[in-house]
């Protein structure tokens, strides 16, 4: 019994150190000091909250999940668009000129198989390889829509919290919550590959 | 008939079998999180059972490779009783997790236990919770079958601090 527990201490200091080395060294890797799901501030005193909401990142029984968005994001002074605001934004001619961007919180593979047409790509977990291109282009912007899968995904959310922590004006940030999977449903223009790749694939 | 050493092999393939199943569910489940830890991280959050970010990056990080090392360690047969008391080890905190999720979702949604599907974050994907818990019960007697030291056919080294 002894041999078996030095052999599973063994196998266990090894494992570890060669599990986060392996971790260190993959791409896909995650930084192990960042707070991926910072809290939500504390609300202001009145205003809009109903009683006895809890101030943070996550759904109560008592409130839908858009509902339950809307709350977060207003406390932290950010705005939920829906959809017509999306397709007007999408259509504005400041768009050309990069006063109105579109930021696409997703991974990478779900970017390339398919984004809105000239987003930005923004993979929230490897935030540090994208903020080179991305910071500048929200400060030259005068509206920026932060969008992911739309649903129960966060990740729009995270992002545009992070910029705003990145010193990107809140009135700038716009979250669209029903993301991809919305812009997909109403059959709006969906490109392929890497941003301005100009190809574009139809909605199902 | 002398069935003795008949029943010994037999008992050894078996022993080697389940070495195989029980590294490569490990090596599969492994990769498929360490290949994009963002995902399992984002399914951990979703447990609430760190509330510091390093500890649960660091199992979001860090745990799926761990889980490959001791499936291969099991495939090549290499500190295999070590490994196996490991892996049986990491089961039953992980299965508890799992279950009191499903309770919270059964509870939550109204429904029969067994009815509650989710990705438990294990790697496979969306699952049946009965199933998991199934599955989880099976891999864990199969590592505990491992510790009474059979299979030690087609082993590269059995057990790294006895003499061989």
């Amino acid at each position: 019994m002894r041999h078996i527990l030095l052999e599973a201490l063994l196998v266990a200091v090894v494992g570890a150190f060669l599990a986060f080395a392996a971790n260190a060294l993959s791409p896909r890797g995650l930084k192990l000091s960042r707070n991926f799901f910072p809290p939500a501030p504390s609300p202001a005193t009145g205003g809009s909250l109903a009683d006895g909401l809890k101030p943070v990142a996550s759904s109560t029984n008592s409130l839908s999940a858009t509902e339950s968005l809307v709350i977060r994001l207003r406390q932290q002074g950010l705005q939920l668009i829906n959809s017509n605001k999306v397709a007007e934004l999408f259509r504005d001619p400041r768009i050309e000129q990069g006063l109105v961007i579109f930021i696409d919180a997703r991974d990478e593979a779900h970017y390339q198989s398919g984004h809105v047409p000239g987003a930005h790509e923004f993979d929230y977990y490897h935030a540090e390889n994208y903020l080179a291109t991305v910071l500048p282009a929200c400060q030259g912007a005068q509206e920026i829509v932060v969008y992911c899968d739309g649903g129960t995904c966060e990740d729009s959310e995270l992002a545009a919290t992070f910029l705003l922590s990145a010193n990107v004006p809140k009135e700038k940030l716009l979250v669209y919550g029903g993301g991809f999977s919305e812009w997909t449903n109403n059959r709006m223009p969906i490109e392929i590959g890497p941003r301005k790749s100009s190809q574009m694939r139809q909605a199902k | 008939m002398n069935a003795g050493p008949v029943s010994r092999a037999a008992v050894e393939i078996t022993a080697v079998l389940a070495r195989w199943v029980l590294g490569g569910a490990f090596v599969y489940m492994g990769l498929t999180k360490a290949l994009d830890p963002a995902v399992f991280l984002k399914l951990l959050h979703q447990y609430h059972f760190a509330n510091v970010p390093v500890l649960l990056n660091s199992v979001a990080g860090a745990l799926p490779w761990f889980e490959v090392f001791c499936g291969l360690l099991l495939v090549a047969g290499i500190a295999v009783r070590g490994t196996a008391l490991i892996l049986g080890l990491m089961l039953v905190p992980f299965t508890f997790l799992v279950v009191q999720r499903a309770l919270g979702i059964a509870s939550a949604q109204g429904l029969p236990f067994c009815a509650v599907k989710f990705d438990c974050g294990c790697g496979t994907g969306a699952v049946w919770i009965c199933h998991k818990v199934l599955e989880n019960c099976v891999l864990f007697l199969l590592a505990c079958f491992l510790l009474t030291g059979r299979g030690r056919r087609l082993c590269v080294r059995f057990s790294l601090l006895e003499r061989t």
